[in-house]
C-alpha cells in the first residue's frame, strides 16, 4: 500500500517542529549539567568590573612583591579582608609618581582623591549573598596546614586557593564558583563543620 | 565524613528572683539581631517581633500589689515541637543544642510558629523597614530576614562563632560560661551582657566548671509548661519569696 501523500505533506511540519523543540530541550539539558560539573565555567563569561583607578596586583602584589596582608590588613583577624584606605596607597604614592605615561595618569588620580580626602569607590567584585557569614580569620590560620605548605609559606599560596593568581591579574575577577557545593566539597573533605549554623545566622 | 563532634550543650539559667523587669534584654536583643521595630498596629495584630519578651503578672490588689517578671526566648528546646512540622528542615536541632533556624532554607509555611507552645517564633509579614537613622547600625554579623520568613532566638549564634574564633586564635578553649574574659570578649548572647542584675546566666551544660552546670541543680528550678515534656534548655529558677505562691505558674 503507497503512503497517503496528504498524510505524508501534513506530517512534515510536525517532524521539524518536534526535532526543533527536541534538539533545544536536549541542548538546555546538556548545557545546564555541562554547568553543574564545570561551574566555574560560568565565571570566565563574568566580566572583570572596570575599577575608578587602574590598579593592578600586577605592579603591586606581583613585581614589587609587598606581601597581601599590608594592604588587606584585617584577613589574618577579622572576618572580612578590608581595602587600603588611601593614605595607604600614599605611603609611597606621594613620592612615586609613575615613569610611563599611563601608570602616571593613573597614579595622578590616585593623588587627587588623596588631595580632596575622599575614599575610593572601589567596585567589589567577590560577594557573597547577605545570608551567608564567610570568615577570612579560620581559613587563613587553618588552610595551610591542610594544603600541606608546610612552615615557611607565602601568604598568596593561601588566598590563591580561593581567588586564584591575583598577581597575576591586570584586572581582579572572580575565579572560584564560592557557590555553597564548592565550600562545603572543601569542609567536608577537610573534616572542617557543615553544619548550617556555621555558614547561615 | 562524620559531623565533627561538638560537645557542647550550650544552656541558659533565668532567674526570676532576680529579674527587675527593666527590659534592658529586650533593647539589647533588638539592637543586636537586627529585629525589626514593633509598632502598636503590630501589637494590635499580634505580629510584633520581639525575640526576648517579659512578661509582667500582677499579683494581688491595690495597695498589696506585686508585679513579677518573666523574661521568655526562644527554649531551645531537646525534643522540640517546631522541628518535626518543618516541611523543609529549615529548623532543626545541631549538636550543641541549638534550635536552629536556616532563614534562606525557610519557605514560610509557618507550621513551626502555630506548633510553638511558647509563642517564640515570629513571621515577617512584610518587608521589614527602618527608619533612615537607623539603616546604618544594623548588625553586619546577622542576615537581615526579608518577606516570608520565620525568625527567633538563637542565642545569638553570631556571638558564640566570634568568640570561638578568638579562642582558637589565641589557641585557647572554648569558653564555658559568660564569666567575663576579655580574651572571649563577646562571648553569651546580648540578652545576657546586657542583664543589670545578672538574672540571665549562660553557658555549657556539659562542663560542669559552668556556672549553669551548677545553677542547673538548683531546688529552685523549673521549666516553662514543663508538663509538655519539650525538654528546654533554658531552665528558670522560681522566685525566693514566701508570698510567691506555690510556684506553679503554668
Ligand atoms: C598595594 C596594596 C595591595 C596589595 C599588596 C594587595 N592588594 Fe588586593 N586589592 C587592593 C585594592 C586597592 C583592591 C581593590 C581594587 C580592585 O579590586 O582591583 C584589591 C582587591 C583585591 C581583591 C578583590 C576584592 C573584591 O572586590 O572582591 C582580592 C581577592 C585581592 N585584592 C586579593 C589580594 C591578594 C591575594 C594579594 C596578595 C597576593 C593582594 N590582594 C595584594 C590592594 C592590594
Ligand atoms: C610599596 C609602595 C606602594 C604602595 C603601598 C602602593 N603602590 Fe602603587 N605603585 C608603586 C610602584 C613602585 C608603582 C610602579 C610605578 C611605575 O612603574 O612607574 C606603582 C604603580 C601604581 C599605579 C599605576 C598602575 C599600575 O598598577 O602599575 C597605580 C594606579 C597605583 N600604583 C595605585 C596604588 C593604590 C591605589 C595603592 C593603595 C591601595 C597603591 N598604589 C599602593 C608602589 C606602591
Ligand atoms: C576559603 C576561600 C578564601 C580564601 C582562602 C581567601 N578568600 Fe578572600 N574572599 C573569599 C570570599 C568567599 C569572599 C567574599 C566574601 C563576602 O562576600 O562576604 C572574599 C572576599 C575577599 C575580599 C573583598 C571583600 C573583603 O572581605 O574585604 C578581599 C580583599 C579578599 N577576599 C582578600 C583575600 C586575601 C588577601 C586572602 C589571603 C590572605 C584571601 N582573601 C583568602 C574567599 C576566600
Ligand atoms: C579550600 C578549602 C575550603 C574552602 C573552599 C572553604 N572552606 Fe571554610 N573552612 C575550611 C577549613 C579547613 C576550615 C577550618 C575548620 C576548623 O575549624 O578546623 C574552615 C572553616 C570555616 C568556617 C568556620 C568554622 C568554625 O569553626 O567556626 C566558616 C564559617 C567557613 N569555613 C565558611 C566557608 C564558606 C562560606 C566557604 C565558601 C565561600 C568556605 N568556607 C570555603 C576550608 C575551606
Ligand atoms: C560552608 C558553608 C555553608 C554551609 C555549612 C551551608 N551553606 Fe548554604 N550556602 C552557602 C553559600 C556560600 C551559599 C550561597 C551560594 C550562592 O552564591 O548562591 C549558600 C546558599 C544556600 C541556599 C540557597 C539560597 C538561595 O537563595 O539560593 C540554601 C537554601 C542553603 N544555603 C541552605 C543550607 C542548609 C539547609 C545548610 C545546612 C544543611 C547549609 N546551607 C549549609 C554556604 C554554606
Amino acid at each position: 500500500m503507497r503512503p497517503d501523500r496528504k498524510l505524508l505533506l501534513l506530517s512534515l511540519p510536525v517532524v521539524l517542529i518536534g526535532g526543533l523543540v527536541a534538539t533545544i530541550i536536549g541542548g538546555f539539558v546538556i548545557w545546564r549539567v555541562a554547568a553543574h560539573y564545570f561551574y566555574p565555567l560560568e565565571l570566565i563569561a563574568k566580566a572583570a568590573p572596570t575599577q575608578p583607578i587602574r590598579f593592578t596586583h600586577v605592579t603591586h602584589a606581583g613585581q614589587l612583591g609587598i606581601d597581601c596582608t599590608f594592604c588587606h590588613r584585617t584577613v589574618t583577624e577579622e572576618r572580612t579582608a578590608g581595602i587600603p584606605a588611601v593614605q595607604q596607597c600614599m605611603f609611597c604614592h606621594a613620592v612615586i609618581k609613575g615613569v610611563e605615561e599611563d601608570k602616571a595618569s593613573e597614579i595622578a588620580k590616585l593623588q587627587e582623591y588623596a588631595a580632596n580626602d575622599e575614599p575610593i569607590d572601589w567596585i567589589r567584585v567577590h560577594r557573597l549573598p547577605d545570608h551567608v557569614q564567610f570568615t577570612h580569620e579560620v581559613h587563613i590560620r587553618r588552610l595551610p596546614e591542610v594544603l600541606g605548605l608546610g612552615e615557611d609559606f607565602q601568604i598568596q599560596a593561601v588566598c590563591s586557593t580561593c581567588h586564584g593568581k591575583i598577581w597575576e591579574m591586570e584586572e581582579v575577577r572572580q575565579v572560584r564558583a564560592l557557590k555553597m557545593g564548592d565550600c562545603v566539597d572543601c569542609h567536608r573533605a577537610n573534616n572542617a563543620p557543615t553544619d548550617c549554623v556555621i555558614c547561615h545566622y | 565524613m562524620a559531623e565533627p563532634q561538638v560537645d557542647v550543650k550550650w544552656s541558659m539559667v533565668v532567674d526570676i528572683d532576680k529579674c527587675t523587669g527593666c527590659q534592658a534584654c529586650v533593647v539589647a536583643c533588638q539592637s543586636e539581631n537586627n529585629v525589626p521595630i514593633s509598632t502598636q498596629e503590630l501589637y494590635d495584630q499580634r505580629r510584633q517581633m520581639t525575640w526576648i519578651r517579659v512578661e509582667r503578672y500582677w499579683e494581688g490588689d491595690f495597695p498589696d500589689v506585686k508585679a513579677r517578671y518573666i523574661p521568655i526566648m526562644c527554649q531551645h528546646c531537646d525534643t522540640a515541637p517546631c522541628e518535626p512540622v518543618c516541611p523543609v528542615f529549615a529548623t532543626y536541632h545541631n549538636n550543641e543544642g541549638l534550635n536552629v533556624q536556616v532563614y534562606n532554607r525557610c519557605v514560610g509555611t509557618r507550621y513551626c510558629a502555630n506548633n510553638c507552645p511558647y509563642q517564640v517564633r515570629f513571621f515577617n509579614f512584610w518587608e521589614p523597614v527602618w527608619p533612615d537613622s537607623l539603616k546604618n547600625q544594623l548588625n553586619p554579623d546577622v542576615t537581615v530576614r526579608s518577606r516570608g520568613i520565620m525568625e527567633k532566638c538563637s542565642f545569638c549564634v553570631q556571638r558564640l562563632r566570634r568568640s570561638e574564633r578568638d579562642a582558637a586564635q589565641n589557641g585557647d578553649d572554648r569558653p564555658a560560661d559568660d564569666a567575663f574574659d576579655p580574651s572571649h570578649g563577646a562571648f553569651a548572647p546580648a540578652c545576657v551582657r546586657a542583664c543589670p542584675t545578672d538574672a540571665l546566666v549562660f553557658g555549657d551544660a556539659n562542663n560542669p566548671n559552668s556556672r549553669v552546670a551548677s545553677l542547673a541543680h538548683s531546688d529552685r528550678r523549673y521549666h516553662l509548661l514543663e508538663h509538655l515534656g519539650t525538654e528546654p534548655n533554658v531552665i528558670y529558677l522560681k522566685k525566693i519569696d514566701p508570698e510567691a505562691g506555690d510556684g506553679n505558674h503554668e
